[in-house]
């Protein structure tokens, strides 16, 4: 609280909540109260998040990984095209992929944080710990730093044999917040984990927590004040998740099912509502129906003309979360063989 | 000898205002300092609450404005003589929150208290609002100074 804050001022001060947590493409950590996703990248195999601190955004959080067990990407020559069909056809294993050497890419880190502190004209000092195995089946190296010039920051590079990814997360702040960063840190280290056990991706983030089969990937989203959204897709297939504010007022003016009727992706007189379950304390209501042939031709052409796993069926619902004053909505384009996908997405998502 | 910062400040607000030919720049507001103003309300509007939660604004308009001729023109055209904004129930609710005694920082704090928001959604959300207020002349923001 500012100085010269009124009594109104104090009395605006809210109860915080218990904690924060981040996941994207297929990393989670745990983060104190009120921490934000400010920054991402949409691509998986090199991925980056970065979550800032409530107030000033004095400190964040940068994580950053690369899947180790693709190969370097090298210049679009013949060979390069061509190598992995030639592969496929002779059954020929692909080329070892060479291991990552931690202590180099974190070398190269440091000469870049390094970097920072000249232009500001800070003195630079880092230190690196010798490398060690960590995680419940050993499955991890890796190597903690901290440094200190433009700021301070402390963090850790490692290599996960289970999920091959390289990944680099550290805590940056002001010099002065050495021990906020210490705390930091230990929670995010102790949280964190960079694969799912159960096949289904966690997709966290402004208070929306969803899990999406890990075959599933992000092709757009919307992160507006109020409305969030993300689309996922695996072939044809489509899943498309919803967290919107302000649900008392949306409420005063339509029922439920006609406010998701309205804002559904498909508008179609063969959608039924099937039935109204309990979900979390929440009444979720539930939309079911065949795709018309308009609606599967349009999902082949999002897919870019992928036939694989043809919808032709929809599923679709709606919750309104009292505690949180959210509407959260999931709709599914599926196949036959994959009717059960929206209870297993639902039964994954937590609102409050 | 350096200059006092609050010298050195106030002569750059007043050569950017007054001495344009300098081509010196107001001084830019960070984001903790954007969040002590205290917006206030333009006197000359009135405001009421509706039922469904709504706040109707009136807002005057010029009729001086423009030459003789667009002046006899709108008396003869009986322009109205003042225009109604409507706010939504949360427009509202920070609009009557813009008295001039809440800092935009406890206005983004009620308003994520009252409607549940994430407190980063709060403050664009609240923040933007205000922005289009002030561009429209609806609201003006003070800045508490400390008498020395």
């Amino acid at each position: 609280m500012q100085k010269g804050a009124t009594a109104s001022d104090r009395e605006a001060q809210t109860a915080l909540p218990a904690r924060t947590v981040v996941g994207w493409q297929g990393v989670r950590f745990t983060l104190p109260p009120e921490w934000n996703v400010t920054a991402f990248s949409l691509d998986r195999d090199n991925g980056y998040v970065r979550v800032d601190s409530p107030g000033s955004g004095a400190m964040s959080v940068q994580v950053r990984w690369t899947d180790a067990s693709k190969e370097v990407k090298g210049p679009p020559t013949p060979y390069y095209l061509l190598a992995p069909y030639f592969r496929r056809l002779l059954k020929r294993p692909p080329p070892p992929v060479t291991k990552t050497d931690l202590r180099q890419s974190l070398e190269k880190i440091l000469k870049d944080a390094a970097k920072d502190a000249k232009k500001s004209h800070a003195v630079f000092d880092s230190q690196m710990k010798s490398e060690k195995t960590e995680g419940e089946n050993g499955e991890r190296s890796s190597i903690s730093f901290t440094w200190t010039g433009a700021g301070r920051g402390q963090g850790k590079i490692w290599r996960c044999d289970t999920c091959n990814r390289v990944v680099v997360s550290q805590v940056i702040g002001l010099s002065k917040d050495h021990n906020a960063i210490g705390n930091v840190a230990s929670q995010l280290f102790a949280t964190f984990q960079d694969h799912t056990i159960d096949g289904y991706d966690l997709w966290a983030l402004y208070d929306l927590q969803a899990a999406v089969p890990s075959t599933f990937r992000l092709t757009a989203h919307k992160l507006m004040s109020g409305h969030l959204q993300l689309v996922f897709m695996r072939g044809a297939e489509r899943i498309i998740i919803d967290r919107w504010g302000l649900a008392n007022v949306t409420l005063k003016k339509f029922k439920l099912d006609e406010w998701f009727l309205t804002n559904s992706a498909i508008k179609s007189a063969n959608m039924v509502r099937t039935s109204t379950t309990a979900f979390g304390g929440h009444e979720f209501i539930s939309f079911e129906g065949a795709l018309p042939v308009s609606g599967r031709m349009a999902a082949v052409r999002d897919a870019k003309g992928s036939m694989r796993g043809l919808p032709t069926r929809y599923s679709g619902g709606v919750w309104h979360c009292a505690e949180t004053n959210k509407l959260f909505s999931i709709q599914v384009f599926h196949s036959r063989k994959t009717e059960k996908l929206i209870e297993n997405i639902l039964e994954r998502c937590k609102c409050h | 000898m350096p200059l006092n910062p609050a010298v050195k400040l106030k002569a750059q607000v007043f050569a950017s205002r007054y001495m344009p030919f300098l081509k010196i720049r107001p001084p830019e507001m960070d984001r903790s300092g954007a969040l002590t103003l205290r917006p206030g309300r333009n006197a000359l509007l009135t405001w009421e609450t509706k039922e469904e939660g709504k706040t109707m604004l009136t807002v005057p308009l010029d009729m001086n404005k423009g030459g003789k001729l667009t002046r006899l023109l709108a008396k003869w055209m009986r322009a109205p003589s003042e225009r109604y904004v409507e706010l939504d129930e949360v427009g509202g609710f920070v609009w009557e929150l813009c008295d001039g005694n809440h800092t935009v920082e406890t206005i983004v704090q009620k308003t994520g208290k009252e409607y549940k928001m994430n407190r980063r959604e709060a403050e664009v959300s609240v923040t933007m609002f205000l922005q289009m207020l002030h561009e429209k002349n609806y609201i003006g923001f003070y800045k508490k100074v400390r008498k020395s």
